[in-house]
């Protein structure tokens, strides 16, 4: 890689690592040593404990600094010659925008989520940057090459995006513990500690009488004069009894599942008083804020322990004390953080007591964190690995050596003898809606769906959007931006409580949308159709959007999503067809969005079928594998069949 | 933090507070720090091994700054060893880190018991003659050895030991150990309680898919002369008969039921790999036997007696569509039935034991039990010595390898490997040190690999000219991205083999940074 007549590429390149985390830390040590002088490397984060057994360049008297910058002056300790530049900042900031891409000559992700790497990659589109891409989970890594017009973008084959539930099981008819957890850090999490503004759904159904909905919003507020106990009490004897007594009221619901049961806290406690406030008073008194925990203050040390219901009630009552006492200046504007100690402890207690509710099984903290935090396992030796090839990709794009480019997946057990298994890059998606400008189309109801439903849902949430802009035809509906003027805001947002079909310029069916992200440089046509009916449970965002590559997201059982690979999307875009001979076997897209013969691709390139010993009936699906990445972001794995990986050459 | 492990957080999730004891527990020793073994060593370090020793006796050069992280100018002219080991030290400050300044081919010649203090020893950049002896040192003295190696753009791992068995051995895909292919009396039992034609639609939704399969099996094998469901058409047919029993469109129950339907057709009895490993001649224990032996003997004992053919039963079931009551009984149940198996084993452990003179209470309950829950996945990893695979490889994998297209290059480096060592063994330095010497070290480097095909019995097998000029052009340079890719692997495998979790890669793996189609050899 490093010899003589590759260096002066390699030398006078500039080079933008995203993310200084576990693969960063390796990537930047390794730029260091192949020869690469000029490194910009842009992360938000700042070090935690739990990132020590991988982020070898930080130690633990870094905890609590900037990334970038640690790992910048880490680096330079060594190495000190190389120019590293670093950014203690969100990679989706205004300042990096299309001309700060084009500086560079390759662009290295080391990111942790999706929306993320979406938006780089639609920032590498725009300034024609190629990227080099990564992720890792566990013992499973993979490495991916992108480059405008030559092989897929990052968002060519669809991503499962996380799981989201269907309001009601969350906030009434919870079957599982995973729905308990998404219950308690979503909404009880939220509605006490995180913004007030937000809207919050924790009341919807338990309060389904209107005329109540305004004395439920006081609840949730401490009284005056009123103690932490008391309030932890009231807030409990309301979410835990109440609320459930209102649900069983609807005699509906329970027609065909089991009836969950109110729990109070005088049930819990008969004797009263929890426990004395003194003792946590004193072991937390000089402690720093951020390290308080409800665990210590009352004895329990075994994160892996699973609680009993009235273990669980006592570390609710005392982490709300904690937040009121030691982190009332946090309280307002809280976001549930898997390293925020006290946060998890209260997560998990009211989860717990919620699945006692619903006689759902109970789990441990350490459990309980990993599925409220999407936790996905790392180890430095994966991160290592996938770091290695990283640099190896990179050294070939800047030498335009494309042919020898490699996606290259890491398994965690060797399949045919191979331990790493590499592909050859496809070509572009030909329907992708990022590099190849094809419409999507959108059925929505435009006479009850609001402007603001449809920025939200669609175009931040599905299209990973930042700064959008919305035209129908030559008229403005939307805009985002800091150079507006008032009167513009005040339009803007006027519009955004209108239903679509009566904005100055009505969406009605068949209007064409055009939704333009300033930032990212990147446009894409929405074709609107009216639709009436919305099914509650499938389709809970009242649309559907349709040509956007999205896979079906199955839960995780054990933060590695076994899920739909690269061949097999979703079953409306694309279907494993059964044939005889394993190498003819195609992915044949059924899809509107994927009819076109550069969209085929030999199935045999992809799964192999000999030596996996998959359990069900042998279809494709199976043999794939969705990795999680390196924190809680999905990419993928597929199995290849290396004697055929030739067949698609790069073009 | 609450916990002091919150550091080893995200690695526990994989390997369990087990495994991570392990790893305290192991001391581990690195031969030459150069970027490979240094890169290995650094993975290891954070994951938190008990100790580590460095045996390197070189001194840094200016050359070391541009592929070892772990040294830099002021580090010039001081013991290589001393440098990586303080660095390292920075890391983790609750491992013990020791270094030698000594050759790892000196210590292996004169101090061979050396080795014997350790649990793993990762040999990197050895050459052939020492690696060998040094092989025999490990075999000798139990210690594990893990060869590993970077060249250029190539490189190679090779787990040297006499035999790795694993309990945890976490498989990608497993079937569960629902036992619907052959219930056991228990099981029908409850089944029989619970009635499939209910009229109450609440109750119907509710009752477990493994009951609905449980009764619907036995009813088709009522009406089959004892037979279950084999052929294509009958398994469509025994669908059908499953989906009449639905009173509802929207029965969850049922729908897992149909999905899981195939699991009453598996085969009954052992997996023939678990045959294997039962049948196998240290399955024949004595007093010198491992735990894992003892166990294994057991278990045979078990299968043909109580297990009736099977082994110990897992006792997990998974999520299903269930009222509380009917899961929490079916819980008990599977529960109930591990816990049987799980005593006749123990009791068979126990005997055994004392038939062979040892404590009978040397293995502990909790090994045995996560034996038994284990039974169906155990594995068994067993390595040739290096020496004998050198001078004896599997000819007719070899030669598959040498004319297969897809492991002709990986089987081409592993050949050109030792031929750049007897090289350096003849002429004192790597081919390619020199610009003057190309032609003459490109041809020689040809003589000696065609000459060790021939010792190996491939007579006639040569090797192409392109891959040989760019073994040339590596000119014995580590590089730091493949040292970081195959220190990565190197130590992922330690990781395995001291946690006794995962399968261990079996066979010599080349790694090539070219097209990264990197294959494992089994010679």
């Amino acid at each position: 890689m490093a010899s003589e007549q590759q260096l002066p590429s390699i030398k006078s390149s500039k080079v933008l690592m995203v993310g200084a985390g576990g693969i960063g830390c390796e990537l930047l040590k390794t730029l260091a040593l192949s020869g690469f002088q000029d490194i910009h490397i842009i992360d938000m984060d700042t070090i935690e404990v739990s990132n020590l057994n991988r982020q070898f360049l930080f130690r633990k008297s870094h905890v609590g600094q900037s990334k970038a910058k640690v790992a910048r002056d880490a680096v330079l300790r060594f190495r000190p010659q190389i120019n590293i530049t670093p950014y203690h900042a969100n990679v989706k900031d205004p300042d990096f925008d299309v001309d700060f891409f084009k500086q560079f000559n390759v662009v290295l992700n080391g990111l942790d989520n999706l929306d993320a790497r979406r938006h780089v990659n639609r920032l590498c589109l725009a300034a024609d940057v190629p990227l080099v891409e990564s992720g890792t989970t566990g013992f499973l890594g993979q490495v991916t090459v992108h480059i405008k017009g030559k092989t897929e973008c990052y968002e060519c084959q669809p991503k499962p995006t996380p799981k989201s539930y269907p309001v009601c099981t969350i906030t009434s008819t919870p079957s599982k513990f995973v729905h308990c957890i998404v219950w308690a850090k979503e909404l009880l999490f939220a509605k006490l500690f995180g913004d007030k503004n937000q809207d919050n759904d924790l009341n919807v159904r338990s309060n389904d009488a209107a005329s109540s909905s305004e004395n439920a919003e006081d609840v949730f507020e401490q009284r005056e004069g009123e103690d932490p106990e008391q309030y932890g009490r009231r807030i409990y004897d309301h979410v835990f009894g109440y609320n459930i007594e209102v649900a069983l009221s609807n005699e509906e619901t329970w027609k065909n599942r089991n009836r969950p049961r109110p729990i109070y806290s005088k049930d819990v406690f008969p004797n009263g008083l929890v426990q004395s406030n003194g003792n946590a008073d004193k072991v937390t008194v000089t402690e720093d804020p951020s390290s308080v925990s409800a665990m210590t203050s009352l004895g329990l040390k075994n994160p892996q322990d699973i609680w009993s219901l009235s273990e669980n009630s006592k570390i609710l009552l005392e982490a709300l004390k904690l937040f009121l006492g030691k982190r009332e200046k946090d309280i307002g504007n809280l976001i549930f953080d898997k390293d925020d100690q006290l946060a998890v402890e209260f997560v998990t207690a009211a989860a717990n007591i919620r699945a006692s509710s619903f006689g759902i099984p109970l789990h441990s903290l350490f459990e309980a964190k990993g599925i409220a935090g999407n936790i996905v396992h790392a180890v430095a030796t994966t991160n290592a690995i996938i770091a290695g090839l990283i640099v190896i990709e990179a050294i070939k794009v800047l030498q335009s050596n494309l042919n020898n480019c490699r996606m290259t997946y890491c398994l965690e057990h060797p399949s045919r003898k191979m331990l790493l298994m590499p592909v050859e890059p496809f070509e572009p998606n030909k329907s992708c809606y990022v590099c190849s400008e094809t419409p999507l189309s959108l059925e929505v109801n435009t006479n009850s769906s609001k402007l603001r439903d449809f920025v939200e849902k669609i175009v931040k949430s599905k299209l990973g959007m930042c700064l959008p802009l919305i035209m129908h035809g030559s008229a403005l509906l939307y805009e985002v931006g800091d150079d507006l003027d008032k009167a513009m805001v005040a339009n803007y947002t006027a519009n955004l409580d209108k239903v679509l079909a009566e904005l100055p310029s009505p969406v009605t069916s068949g209007t064409v949308l055009t939704v333009e992200d300033l930032q990212q440089e990147f446009t894409c046509s929405i074709n609107i159709k009216h639709r009436d009916e919305f099914d509650d449970e499938k389709e809970p965002d009242g649309m559907v959007l349709s040509g956007w590559t999205q896979a079906p997201s199955k839960e995780k059982d054990d933060n590695v999503a076994v899920s739909n690979g690269v061949s097999t999307s979703s079953a409306s875009q694309s279907t494993a067809v059964e044939a005889e001979d394993d190498d003819d076997i195609e992915i044949i897209p059924t899809g509107v969005a994927f009819v076109s013969a550069g969209a085929k691709r030999k199935l045999s390139e992809i799964c192999n079928s000999n030596s996996h010993s998959s359990v069900g009936e042998g279809y494709c699906g199976e043999k794939n594998t969705a990795v999680m990445d390196e924190e809680d972001v999905v990419v993928m794995l597929t199995e290849s069949n290396s004697d055929v990986s030739k067949k698609k050459r790069l073009q | 933090m609450a916990e002091p492990k919150t550091k080893y957080d995200r690695q526990i999730r994989i390997w369990g507070e087990q495994g991570q004891t392990a790893l305290e527990k192991a001391s581990i020793c690195l031969l030459n720090c150069g970027p490979t073994g240094s890169e290995a060593l650094k993975n290891l370090v954070l994951g938190g091994v008990g100790s580590i020793t460095i045996i390197d006796g070189s001194k840094v050069e200016e050359g070391d700054l541009g592929n070892n992280f772990m040294v830099d100018e002021s580090s010039i002219g001081e013991s290589k060893a001393k440098c990586v080991c303080a660095f390292l030290q920075e890391l983790n400050d609750a491992v013990k880190a020791k270094f030698v300044e000594e050759s790892p081919e000196s210590l292996i010649e004169m101090n061979p018991s050396f080795f014997s203090q350790f649990t793993l020893v990762i040999a990197t950049q050895l050459k052939e003659p020492s690696m060998l002896k040094l092989d025999k040192i490990c075999r000798q003295a139990d210690v594990m050895l893990v060869v590993a190696r970077s060249y250029g753009l190539t490189g190679l791992v090779r787990i040297s030991l006499k035999e790795h068995t694993v309990i945890e051995s976490k498989p990608d895909h497993f079937l569960d150990d629902l036992r619907l292919n052959n219930p056991w009396p228990e099981l029908k039992r409850f089944a029989e309680t619970i009635d499939l034609s209910t009229a109450d639609p609440v109750v119907h939704k509710h009752i477990p898919y493994v009951i609905i399969l449980v009764k619907l099996a036995e009813e088709w094998a009522n009406a089959h002369n004892g037979s279950l469901p084999s052929t294509r058409e009958e398994k469509r047919e025994f669908k059908d008969l499953l989906k009449s029993k639905k009173i509802a469109l929207d029965e969850d129950n049922f729908k897992e039921a149909i999905d899981a339907s195939f699991k009453i057709s598996a085969s009954r009895g052992i997996s023939s790999n678990l045959r294997k490993i039962v049948d196998d001649s240290s399955a024949e224990v004595d007093s010198t036997s491992s735990d894992f032996w003892v166990m294994v003997a057991a278990l045979k004992e078990f299968i043909s007696n109580e297990g009736d053919g099977e082994a110990p039963l897992e006792g997990a079931i998974p999520d299903m569509t269930s009222s509380t009551e009917f899961y929490v009984n079916l819980q008990k149940i599977y529960q109930a039935k591990a816990e049987e198996d799980f005593l006749a084993v123990e009791k068979r452990v126990i005997d055994i034991l004392k038939r062979i003179g040892r404590d009978p209470a040397s293995i502990s309950k909790g090994n045995i039990k996560s034996f038994c829950r284990n039974a169906r996945k155990l594995m068994v990893c067993r390595y040739r010595p290096i020496e004998d695979e050198f001078n004896s490889p599997t000819l007719s994998e070899l030669q598959k390898y040498l004319t297969d297209e897809d492991y002709s290059i990986a089987v081409g480096f592993y050949i050109l490997l030792r031929a750049v060592d007897r090289f350096a063994t003849n002429y004192n330095r790597f081919p390619g040190l020199f610009d003057g010497a190309v032609d003459e070290d490109i041809s020689r480097l040809k003589t000696i690999a065609v000459g060790i095909l021939s010792d190996l019995g491939c007579n006639g097998s040569t090797l192409t000219d392109d891959l040989i000029n760019e073994m040339h052009r590596f000119g014995g340079a580590e590089l730091h991205t493949v040292a970081a890719v195959v220190g990565g692997i190197a130590s992922q495998e330690v990781i395995k083999l001291i946690t006794k979790q995962f399968i261990p890669m079996s066979g010599t793996y080349i790694f090539n940074a070219i097209d990264h189609k990197s294959q494992l050899l089994g010679l």
